[in-house]
């Protein structure tokens, strides 16, 4: 949960990126890192922890602080959980204390059952965390809208955004940085919007 | 869930006299407090030459792996990681549900002793929280004052990207 310190102000909130592999979740922090624009010593490294192969193993992990909110520094911590079906575990604990979701999904055509699996995967994961998805704010990334072979953004949201309540969307060419910040803003807006309208914010 | 009480001024005053206690006891270099979460709470000591929130982000991850390799084998926790380098070592102990304590100490130290004063540490953070935990949360800090909805995209692009 998020941690309001108020003795230093400071509001520290943690987003995680979710999806399959090889889904563009890296891709995203790797774009934000290099292109936000902060002020000077406000972006903290990239850490990736990644196999030889570049795929993630544990997680990457981006601090950045962004502008500050009536006197509190916000500093938002961007996470990427490994997509890999073998590495549940590791999600699991990526999604401890987290704030808000991307779903990152793969808009190719054969992807939809893996972005499926993955999107009941994020449910039974925060379940098992006391968590329900309809309580945590999140987005969803159609990515890489560039390829030949991607599915109708209806079909995708017939599939991922069939709620009752229907979450914002955003189609994305991740390695372009097309849909990175947009996503990224509207999460960020939602969360503080869900502190807003709850009031009863975790504090630290 | 695990949530972190309250934290007011006097708590993080407390929580920075312990460790400052703790540096001058083992002559540790920084000691931190973290959320298993990731998120770093309190730290004292030397912190220029660290980057203290990936540590924390880190540690916490590191943290939270070995415990669940203590369920793989039938442990109910590992309560601490030591981990041993060249120029510098680090000791995790876990506090409470919610924080942990880490220390980063020159390796020519013994982990004994930092073993030995941690403990201590850890129960008098455990103790300063459970305080925090108990005074009333109403004292809180409410966000609606922060408007935020009415603010500009927290994150921009940079310019000719």
């Amino acid at each position: 949960m998020a941690i309001i310190n108020q003795a230093t102000k400071e509001l520290q909130v943690k987003i995680v990126y979710y999806g399959p592999a090889m889904g563009g979740k890296t891709t995203n922090l790797v774009q934000v890192h290099d292109h936000v624009q902060t002020a000077a010593g406000n972006k903290g490294k990239l850490v990736s922890l990644a196999t030889s192969s570049d795929r993630t193993l544990f997680f990457d992990f981006l601090p950045i602080e962004a502008m500050s909110i009536k006197g509190f520094k916000t500093k938002f911590q961007l996470y990427t959980v490994p997509g890999q079906v073998i590495y549940n575990t590791t999600r699991q604990l990526v999604l401890r204390g987290v704030d808000g979701i991307v779903f990152v999904a793969d808009s190719q055509y054969d992807k939809m059952t893996e972005n499926v699996e993955s999107f009941t995967n994020l449910e039974e994961n925060l379940k098992t965390l006391k968590l329900n998805l309809q309580e945590i704010p999140y987005v969803l990334q159609y990515n890489k809208r560039d390829l030949p072979n991607v599915a109708p953004v209806e079909y995708m949201e017939f599939l991922l955004n069939n709620r009752e309540v229907q979450v914002p969307s955003f189609t994305s060419s991740a390695h372009r940085c097309e849909g990175v910040f947009e996503t990224l803003n509207m999460i960020t807006r939602m969360l503080l919007h869900k502190f807003v309208s709850q009031g009863t914010p975790q504090y630290a | 869930m695990a949530t972190l009480p309250q934290l007011i001024e006097e708590d993080v005053q407390r929580l920075e006299e312990i460790l400052r206690e703790l540096l001058a006891q083992t002559d540790g270099t920084t000691a931190l407090i973290i959320d298993k979460g990731g998120f770093l709470i309190s730290n004292f000591g030397d912190s220029r030459q660290f980057d203290l929130t990936t540590i924390a982000a880190l540690a916490s991850g590191a943290y939270m792996a070995n415990q669940t390799i203590a369920n793989l084998v039938h442990e109910t926790n590992f309560n601490s990681v030591y981990q041993q380098g060249e120029k510098h070592s680090m000791f995790v102990l876990s506090v409470d549900d919610y924080c942990m304590l880490v220390v980063i100490f020159r390796s020519q130290l013994s982990v004994g002793v930092i073993k030995y004063f941690s403990a201590p540490a850890a129960a008098s953070i455990a103790e300063q929280l459970q305080v925090a935990q108990q005074r009333d949360p109403s004292g809180g800090l409410d966000l609606s004052v922060l408007n935020v909805a009415d603010t500009a995209d927290f994150f921009k692009r940079q310019r000719g990207d």
